[in-house]
């Protein structure tokens, strides 16, 4: 117990419940959000205070002044400093208290605690564990959001959810037919294609090509393909990090081009606490780009999918508190299976503790 | 289309590694024998993260061969390995020196990692020879959290021992050892004090890791951490001594009469239950399986005694049973 660095950062880092680990990158914003203005946010089982520096970077503070305890967010942003609304303690963008009206010094440990932050635009990434352990770290890259060529849609919503729930539902392919039958093309009911589940150390995917089939109707729809011609598709999900889940669905264009219709859904789950998740989603293409009525149909389609697998998983969440206890899964949940497993390793890498029951964590 | 319709036909569902085509992009003498490879996605395409102490397979030709990450964990784009040239080996390594070269493309498995570095405020980490190369991302680990650390890096000889260029920034922290001018680590001093909340961890040749197990007797359970780069020897069993025994696979319902000669992943695979494994030699922990009932015979060299004791887990590619049947959670 003699590092004073290592053990400053525990405390508050298992604060709450939180099955999430903190070592790791999450989207707590888009960068529209943030602006020259102080924007006060639920996130990580903690208030984050976020604005953007007159140099145009991103700042995370907790959104609390150590005085007593207003929301800093509840202040006013002068220059790069923070003013309390309720004393007008004023702090400084890196958390550092500044001024004190009502006397000469600063009283020690007149400081707010502040979050490393990257900025890849439309995404505001936070790092809510070590700061340390972020160094020489960047969030994954997301090429469709940032390279030309693609067509971007997005939005967010919040679900009475824990996180580790969105994932198993993302992983997951077999709700499909039940939940969003309207959605789907006949590979998925007739003679499904083997699911491909790849793992490794902390990403797991699922991938599968089907056999030529008719697109769904709002394929045939965004794409511009007929709806009786059948194509090849082709569709991959993985876990990046438990904060992001990526799928491609592609759709092979008719010979002799063979054009590649790829649609990319990006969501970025954020834990809000243990039973509320941040869910801040981007829809890329790579086709249709300039067609505004493309994008309102896969704005409809993205946004009610999750929708529709919303009043389920919230259902879920208030029958089992969140905590994953199912009692049987099969075979198609090996994806999800391994996601937690993924989550379990990571936390326990992080609490210096073993998995219970696991030998790995004790090779003695 | 198709509302509300089940679907018509099973789907199946097949689990595996990750496996990728990576094209070597650098090729760097590190060392006397030693040499690193930098691989990155021909494409360009994010590779998977990973945490300190994974490993990677290389898949050379019909050989699988382990090498540990040993670059900057923090990269998404390259990842690192180092091969000591081991002619006297499987074989693996001479491959690797002899043929693969920049621009060259290798198929890898994984990351995966039974090493994992856990949280905590000091640790000692003890290397030999090409031991070095999963210390290094932890040790660039351990100094970011801020947590208090020493290196003892044993080799044959200074010219043999790898990375001391980029250790060479860590100062005091690390101690290299040369069995030419110092003899064997000092495995007495360094490991003297038990400590809590220190955790130990080595990686190297047979002799270290032996020498290790038994100093660190008297430390906390779960203090040390070891990594084997081949397999622990083993008692020689013939196979006409071996005899056949049921598994059942609870979750499966299946059950399955493994004969002698033939391990139980491969008496499983047959009859469609495949299980994840790589090294097929029980070093690797790929395959590590919950066991409900019955008492397996391990001969894998990754459990301690203790937890072959306890019979929780066994690693289904080469440990057998001792009981008529043994009930795992597959």
């Amino acid at each position: 117990m003699t590092d004073a660095r290592y053990y400053a950062a525990s405390p508050a880092d298992h604060a709450g419940p939180g099955n999430y680990p903190l070592n790791c990158w999450y989207v707590v914003a888009t960068s529209d959000e943030v602006g020259r203005s102080l924007l006060g946010r639920q996130v990580l089982g903690r208030r984050l205070l976020l604005f953007r520096r007159q140099d145009g970077q991103v700042a995370a503070l907790d959104d609390r002044c150590p005085h007593r305890a207003a929301p800093l967010s509840m202040g006013t942003l002068d220059g790069d400093q923070v003013v309390c609304r309720y004393h007008g303690f004023t702090y400084a963008a890196d958390g550092e208290c500044v001024r004190v009206p009502s006397q000469r010094h600063v009283p020690y440990g007149a400081h707010v605690r502040g979050y490393p932050v990257y900025e890849q635009p439309p995404f505001v990434w936070v790092w809510p564990g070590n700061p340390a352990r972020s160094h020489g770290t960047e969030p994954p890259d997301l090429p469709p959001l940032r390279e030309p060529g693609w067509a971007v849609l997005g939005g967010s919503l919040e679900m009475a959810v824990n996180y580790m729930l969105l994932h198993d539902n993302a992983l997951d392919r077999t709700h499909f037919p039940y939940v969003h039958p309207h959605r789907i093309h006949r590979g998925y009911v007739e003679d499904p294609p083997p699911l491909q589940i790849e793992v490794a150390e902390t990403t797991v995917s699922y991938s599968r090509t089907f056999t030529p089939a008719p697109l769904a109707g709002w394929q045939h729809e965004a794409t511009g393909l007929p709806a009786d011609m059948e194509y090849t598709q082709r569709e991959t999900g993985t876990f990046v990090s438990p904060a992001l889940h990526v799928d491609d669905m592609d759709i092979i264009g008719p010979e002799p081009e063979r054009q590649l219709f790829r649609g990319v859904f990006i969501r970025a789950f954020t834990p809000v606490d243990a039973g509320r998740t941040l869910i801040i989603w981007r829809g890329a293409r790579n086709y249709a780009r300039g067609d505004e009525s493309v994008t309102e149909r896969l704005r409809e389609v993205y946004e009610g999918t999750m929708t529709e697998d919303q009043p389920l998983l919230e259902a879920i969440q208030a029958t089992t508190g969140g905590g994953a206890g199912y009692q049987v899964s099969a075979a198609a949940d090996a994806a999800a299976i391994r996601a937690y497993q993924i989550v379990e390793a990571l936390l326990a890498e992080e609490r210096g503790r073993s998995v219970i029951g696991r030998r790995v964590a004790r090779r003695d | 289309m198709s509302s509300g319709e089940p679907p018509s036909a099973a789907m199946l569902t097949v689990f595996s590694e990750r496996r990728s085509d990576l094209v070597i992009t650098a090729r760097e003498a590190r060392a006397e024998g030693v040499i690193s490879l930098t691989l990155a996605d021909p494409g360009g395409a994010r590779l998977p993260a990973w945490t300190p102490g994974a490993h990677i397979d290389l898949l050379l030709g019909d050989a699988v061969r382990q090498y540990s990450l040993c670059g900057p964990p923090g990269d998404q784009h390259t990842w690192r390995i180092a091969v000591l040239l081991d002619p006297g080996g499987r074989g693996g390594s001479v491959t690797v020196h002899q043929t693969l070269k920049v621009g060259d493309q290798v198929a890898v498995r994984g990351p995966r990692n039974h090493f994992p570095l856990h949280a905590a405020p000091r640790y000692i980490f003890l290397a030999g020879g090409i031991g070095i190369t999963p210390i290094m991302p932890m040790i660039a680990v351990a100094t970011e959290a801020g947590s208090d650390w020493r290196l003892f890096y044993g080799g044959r000889s200074r010219t043999s021992m790898a990375f001391l260029d980029e250790l060479a920034p860590y100062g005091e922290q690390v101690t290299t050892w040369p069995d030419d001018e110092k003899g064997l680590l000092p495995l007495d001093d360094i490991l003297a004090s038990p400590a809590d909340n220190e955790l130990v961890y080595c990686c190297g040749p047979e002799g270290l890791l032996a020498a290790t197990e038994q100093r660190c007797a008297a430390w906390p359970a779960g203090a040390l951490h070891l990594e084997r780069f081949s397999a622990k020897p083993q008692p020689e069993s013939a196979v006409g001594q071996e005899v056949p025994f049921e598994v059942v696979c609870q979750r499966s319902g299946l059950t399955v009469t493994v004969p002698p000669g033939t391990s139980i992943i491969d008496a499983l695979d047959e009859q469609g239950v495949s299980v994840l494994s790589s090294c097929q030699e029980g070093v690797c922990g790929t395959c590590e399986t919950q066991v409900l009932e019955g008492v397996p015979d391990h001969r894998d060299s990754l459990l301690s005694e203790d937890e072959r004791e306890a019979n929780e887990y066994m690693m289904v590619c080469v440990s057998r049973s001792k009981s008529d049947r043994l009930v795992l959670d597959l």
